[in-house]
Order: structure tokens, then sequence, then C-alpha cells
């Protein structure tokens, strides 16, 4: 799959930079394709690289946790390293009482991910 | 037929190049003329053996070119086909008026042309305009006085009629297919209403399925057995499918210890209640191997688990796997009811809400993980004692995160008043009155998630 629909993905100094389209991302239908498209970012190489920039995301269920949870666990499996950024303050509180701002590594922007990529 | 010269007079390029190809290819030469006017000087300057002509042309049109090559002494022994789409039977009068030797209809068989057109040259034809006859003809209440010889109309009517035949034999042909269509239409209508009675009683019965389901699990809310001398309980339990992936109850774990929790699966419907159901299965206060809250300690009594062994147990059990991602958060508590002492872990779940006998309302905020996440994690455990008079409230995401019309949330201020307000009054109505804050809040799509609060008084050492 090398086209997305709900999301943008680009290459940048090896890392997969991953934009979510949707502003909103709450219904069950939407959760499905992202899962579906996320773990296809993702792929089967070794040591995947992917950054997800959430940067258009106003609303997010907790259900997108779990999804997020499911790409952390993939990730590791392949021994890949997983960024997040941007993520809005209020959305960013859910992360904070699942206390998975501590799990997942998370920057304020790309520019810093990509930094930390190096 | 030996090759002949054609002049053709038609104005679309199109069916011009289409009617030359069929003529050369039959081996004969043709001339194109794109209308009347230019027809009438090919023909003037090289008598043709044979003319066809469209009607409707600009400059000059079919019937004025065909009365002016009939009308010339040189050229009106050379036959003269008129290509017509003969929609109005006037036409024909016209036809014949003008002196046209034969009607072709459009669209055409190719292969009748080329008939007509060796019918046409093998008969010479009858020139007897001196003395032809004016004929008067009424057609639709009009009436026309047409100059045509004998010949000349027998070979119209002839070709007339043989253009009827062949377009009655198309319609008899149509008609049958269209009657098989319909057969066809009728056969395949009733297998679809077959199939749509067929869908309504599935439908049926996976609605009496699913409200079977939540029957199942409404029994497994608490009864309302639990009575403690001190304790008062309220609770509200509302799935916003017929199937929830909240959870809650409170039950007596031991002579002296309460036990009590609401847990929220992600997502809802059938998947995060069935993992709601299987949570709350393991979190029963039965005393035996598998139960994670009450264990046997090898004397022949049994000790409780701390909260946050039973997190940890939890966790271990639950990990979320790659398919179907669901975790769940959750607030489980014991309390000591002598003394009013609660020890409680939060696996990521909403703030417990205190609210002292005053009416002021405390949120405990405590991260942890959500169950299922991320597997070997200690769960950290908070405590708290109760005052006499205090209320504690357990709820799932379902109240501060309800959204209305705007899409804006109800809130943890607007939960904390509701709560403050009702602490003079019963427990119950306190707790159906932010139930009905919710539900208010959320009108006129109602509440988009489950909705579950436990509430908790307690009444003082007694």
């Amino acid at each position: 799959m090398t086209t997305f629909r709900k999301l943008n993905v680009s290459r940048v100094k090896d890392v997969d930079v991953v934009i979510f389209k949707d502003s909103k991302i709450l219904d069950e239908e939407l959760l499905d394709e992202l899962r579906t498209e996320l773990l296809a970012v993702v792929g089967n190489r070794p040591a995947p690289d992917v950054l997800l920039d959430f940067s258009n995301v106003e609303f997010m269920s907790s259900a997108m946790l779990g999804l997020l949870g499911v790409v952390h666990r993939k990730m590791k499996k392949a021994d890949g390293r997983l960024k997040m950024c941007s993520i809005r303050p209020e959305i960013f509180t859910v992360f904070k009482l699942t206390n998975l701002d501590k799990l997942f590594s998370i920057t304020a922007d790309a520019g810093e991910a990509m930094k930390a990529f190096e | 037929m030996n090759a002949v010269d054609i002049v053709v007079a038609e104005d679309s390029r199109i069916q011009a190049r289409m009617l030359q190809k069929v003529l050369v290819d039959a081996g004969h030469s043709v001339r194109l003329a794109e209308h009347g006017g230019v027809a009438l000087e090919m023909v003037r300057e090289r008598r043709p053996d044979v003319i066809i002509s469209d009607i409707e042309m600009p400059e000059m049109d079919g019937y004025t070119f065909c009365k002016a090559v009939k009308s010339d002494p040189e050229l009106r022994s050379v036959p003269l086909i008129l290509l017509s789409t003969l929609s109005d039977p006037v036409d024909i009068i016209r036809g014949l008026d003008a002196g046209a030797d034969n009607y072709v209809t459009k669209p055409y068989d190719p292969g009748y042309l080329l008939a007509r057109m060796g019918d046409l040259l093998a008969t010479p034809l009858e020139l007897d305009s001196a003395g032809a006859a004016t004929l008067d003809v009424t057609l639709a209440g009009q009436t026309f006085q047409v100059k045509a010889g004998r010949q000349q109309v027998l070979n119209l009517l002839v070709s007339t009629f043989e253009n009827a035949v062949t377009k009655n034999q198309e319609l008899v042909v149509a008609n049958r297919d269209l009657s098989l269509a319909r057969d066809e239409l009728q056969r395949s209508n009733q297998e679809l209403t077959t199939l749509n009675e067929k869908i309504s009683r599935i439908n049926k019965q996976m609605t009496r399925d699913l409200e079977a389901a939540a029957r199942v699990q409404q029994s497994l809310l608490p009864d309302d057995e639990v009575k403690v001398p001190q304790v008062e309980l309220a609770w509200r339990y509302v799935p916003c499918q017929s199937l929830a992936g909240d959870f809650l109850n409170v039950f007596q774990l031991d002579a002296e210890h309460l036990g009590l929790y609401v847990v929220d699966v992600s997502g809802h419907g059938v998947p995060s209640s069935l993992m709601a159901v299987t949570v709350g299965r393991f979190l029963s206060p039965k005393v035996s191997d598998s139960s994670l809250l009450v264990r046997p300690d090898g004397n022949g009594g049994s000790k409780l688990a701390t909260p946050s062994e039973v997190a940890f147990q939890l966790n271990e059990l639950f990990q979320a796997d790659e398919f179907s991602g669901l975790y769940f958060t959750m607030l489980y508590g014991v309390l000591h009811v002598p003394s009013g002492r609660l020890r409680y872990v939060s696996a990521g779940h909403t703030p417990l809400a205190q609210v002292s006998a005053d009416g002021t309302a405390t949120l405990h905020e405590m991260a942890g993980f959500p169950v299922g996440f991320v597997p070997d994690v200690e769960f950290d455990e908070d405590a708290l004692t109760l005052s006499p008079g205090d209320r504690l409230y357990l709820y799932s995401d379902g109240v501060p995160e309800a959204m209305n019309a705007e899409r804006e949330q109800f809130g943890d201020e607007a939960m904390k008043d509701v709560l403050s307000k009702g602490q003079g009054t019963a427990l119950d109505g306190t707790v159906a009155s932010l139930l009905s804050a919710v539900e208010t809040w959320c009108v006129p799509n109602g509440p988009l998630d489950d909705v579950s609060i436990l509430g908790l008084e307690w009444g003082g050492p007694g």
C-alpha cells in the first residue's frame, strides 16, 4: 500500500514521518482504517524509524490510545524507534492520566523528534 | 451490378463518409456534396448514374434539390433516392411532390440501400412528366396536390412499405426482448423480497441475542444484597449501545472490608463488553485459587490482595494483543469499613471523587498505565481516610467527557458541582441527578460513551 487515505507519509532522512489527515479521530471506521494504514507504514522491515505527527489532531477518543499501543508493541518487536510530536495540550492530558507520556517517546515538535532520531 | 457513378448530398461529414465507404466498397465511384446547391452543380457538370440525397441540409434541402433535378430534362432520368428519417407521413407526400424515386429511412442497412439502388438501375424510369396527372392527396386533414407519375408513386410506395415492414420486424424482436426482460425483472424482484425477509428475520434474531447478552451483563451488576450498616451505596449503569464496555461492582470481601471498582474497556459494543464481563469474573470476591481479590492463605483462612497486587495480576493476564488492541482503565479500592480507610489503585482511570459532609468536592488525580498496555509494571497505590458523612464516587470517563451538540465536554467542574450540591440529599438521588445532568447535556444525540457511576457514603465508625 503506497497511497494512504488517512495519512500523509513522507520520508525524511530515513524516518517515516506520518501526519494524520483527520482533525477528529473518533469513530470506529476511522480507527479501523488508521490501524490498517499505520501497521502498513511500520511494515515488516527491521528497525524502522517512525514519527507520528499530531499537529492536525484536535480531538482523539481513548480507543486511539489502544491503537497507539498496538503500533508501539509492533515497533518494539521489530526493534524500531517510535516517536510522537505536536500533541495539543487538551489531548496530552489523556496521555498524562494514563502514564503513557512516560511510555511513549513524545516531543513538542517534529524538529526535536528528528534530532532525537540521529 | 456494374460500377456506377454516384453523387451523394449529405451535410453530416460522418454520415457522408460512411455512405461513401459503403458505396466504394461495392465498387462504385462517389462524389460528395455538403448540400443541395453543391450537389446540383456537380450533377450538371457531369451526369451521375444515381443520386442519393439527405433531406435536411443547409442552403438547399433535399426536396428542393430533387425538384431541381427532376425538372431538368438532362437529369430527370437519373434515379434519385432520398434519405429520410420519415418521422412524419407528410414527408412521403413531399417526396412524391419533389419527384423522388425512392425513400430509404435512416438508420439504414447498407445492403438494403445497395439493393434498392440496384433495382432502380435495373428498371429505367418512366418519364411521363408531360402526361403526369396532378393527384389530390389528403392527409391529416390537409390536401396536397401532387404531380407524380404512376411508376414513381409505385416505387415510392414499395420502398416505404419495405421500410415499414423492416421496422415492424425490428419492433417485434424488441418487444420480445422486453417481455423477456420483464420476466427477468419479476423473478429478481421476488428474489429480492425473499432476501429482504431473510435479512429481517436474521436482524430480529440478532436483536434478541443482543438483548439477551445485555440482560446477562445487567445480571452481573451488584445486587442489592450488599448491606453494610455504616455504608450507603448507589449506582447507575447506562450502556450507550445495548452492550457496554463499562463495568462496575461493589461487594463484601470479608467481615470488615468492602471492595469496589469501575472498569472501562476501550471502545464499546460486543468486543468491549466481552472483555468487561471477563474482567468482572476475575474481580469476583469469591475465595478461590483463580480469584485475584481473595486468596486462600494456606491456613484455612483467606487474605485480601492489595489493590496494587490486583492491578499487577490483571495486567499480566490481559496484555492487549495486536488484533484487538483492547485495554482497560480501572479504579479498584478496598475500604476498611470500621476505620473508613480506603486503599485504591487507578490504572489510567478518571480521578476518584470525594465529597466531604460540608459539600467540598475533591478529585484525587493519580496517573497509572491502563491495564494491558505494558507487561510487568508496578501500579502505585494511594490511600485516604474518610470522615463521617463523606462520599466517594467512582465513574467512567463517559461522565466528564460527555459531549453536547457543539462537541463541548461536560467537564470535571460541572461534575463536581452536581456532586457538591447533592451532598445534603440522599445518595441515590445525587447519583441519579449526575446521570440526569449528563443526559441533558448530551441532548439530542444522547451520550456517545457508556456511563457508569458508583457512589458510596460512609456513616462513620459505627
